[in-house]
């Protein structure tokens, strides 16, 4: 139950609900490599699943 | 916790490279998307005398070596079929220009449609523009925006994404997810119908909604004029000594019997005529050829072995027919 929390703690940091990371996360603010992989991530996620509102009709041209 | 300036700026560069980096990924999975691979072979073809042009209707209507074989021409010198499924006129004219742009000097040029394709004006928007459209982003993006409308804000939408694979070919990562979607979603489900281009049923809704629908839009598109793009393909075509033929693709029986068997088509299809017969283009009438319904693979498009039959009578019609008729 503690690691479901921490983990429920962790993504709530990473995803800027809360300021203070849980105890024991490994990344400080100021790990820069870091945060531009994360936010990368979270580029390649918009990517590749903002467009299923597109209407898909032709899948092989 | 606080983030100093630098980590920030270290940051923000780290993201930069990140991103670079997926639009790098981005060109080299749509590196042989479906306009590149045809244009890479009309680099390779420069003896073609035969060019096919249009939308999915053509791309899957006309089987090359059953043309060339009813024409007489062979492989070295035979078809290029340039259809593109979900194309529009434009980038049917930039396929032309980019086949003419390198030296190819086809005898015959073969335009398919159907329904109104040759008067609809062509008005996008910057989210129409993926899979075969994204051609617009790369191949004469300027000379290509004057033939169709965009609205002020996808205008600059537009001239901001067309220098990003990342945006410019988004569509190629989304056509794996969308690949996988369905394979997912077919998971103990019952199969369902599928033809060369995708899942039969959607193309129902390519269709107009009824033959009431239909008829009415006959009636508004009798007025207009062919739009620029298709004049252009004409006259392009016509100035590099290609002789135009304009085909009325074959439909199914459902289809025909529902919108073509009217007279409110027969009075559009008319008024198409006169004016391709007032440009000197050659009209074959070929939507009634395919009366079996085992022909179509799905509303709109040939099986494989009625493109070819298809084909073939094509080919025997334009080498019977006279240059203008």
């Amino acid at each position: 139950m503690a690691t479901i929390m921490w983990m429920q703690q962790m993504l709530e940091y990473l995803g800027g609900a809360r300021d203070e990371p849980p105890a024991g996360f490994p990344v400080a603010p100021g790990d820069w490599w870091f945060w531009a992989l994360w936010w990368g991530l979270m580029a390649l996620a918009i990517l590749v699943f903002s467009g299923q509102s597109s209407k898909f009709i032709y899948i092989d041209f | 916790m606080s983030v100093s300036k630098r980590q920030l700026i270290f940051s923000l560069a780290g993201l930069l490279l990140v991103l670079c980096l997926l639009d790098r990924a981005v060109a080299w999975m749509a590196r042989e998307s479906y306009p590149r691979r045809l244009m890479s072979r009309l680099r390779e073809t420069p003896g073609a005398q035969v060019l096919a042009l249009g939308n999915s209707v053509i791309g899957t209507g006309i089987v090359e070596a059953s043309l060339d074989e009813s024409l007489g021409l062979g492989r070295e010198n035979g078809t290029i079929n340039l259809g593109m499924g979900a194309s529009w006129p434009v980038e049917h004219l930039l396929m032309l220009r980019y086949a003419l742009g390198h030296g190819l000097r086809p005898r015959v040029v073969v335009y398919g449609f159907y329904d109104f394709q040759l008067t609809h004006p062509v008005e996008l928007a910057t989210r129409d523009l993926i899979g075969n459209n994204a051609m617009l982003y790369y191949v004469e993006p300027e000379y290509a925006r004057t033939f169709y409308r965009l609205s002020l804000h996808d205008r600059i939408e537009f001239q901001i994404m067309r220098y990003f694979e990342i945006f410019a070919d988004r569509g190629a990562v989304w056509l794996d997810v969308e690949r996988w979607r369905r394979a997912i979603s077919q998971q103990g489900m019952p199969p369902e119908k599928t033809s060369a281009l995708g899942r039969a049923n959607d193309f129902t809704l390519l269709e107009y909604p009824s033959a009431s629908a239909f008829l009415e839009e006959c009636g508004r598109a009798s007025q207009l004029d062919l739009i620029p793009p298709v004049r252009e393909i004409v006259r392009q075509a016509s100035s590099a000594g290609s002789r135009v033929v304009f085909v009325e693709m074959p439909m199914p029986p459902a289809h025909v019997h529902s919108f073509y068997d009217s007279a409110a088509w027969a009075g559009y299809e008319a008024h198409v005529r006169g004016l391709l017969d007032g440009l000197g283009v050659s009209y074959v009438d070929a939507s009634h050829w395919m009366p079996e319904e085992s022909s179509f693979e799905d509303p709109l498009h040939m099986t494989y072995e009625g493109a070819q039959r298809f084909s073939r009578r094509l080919g025997e019609y334009i080498r019977a027919a006279p240059p203008t008729q």
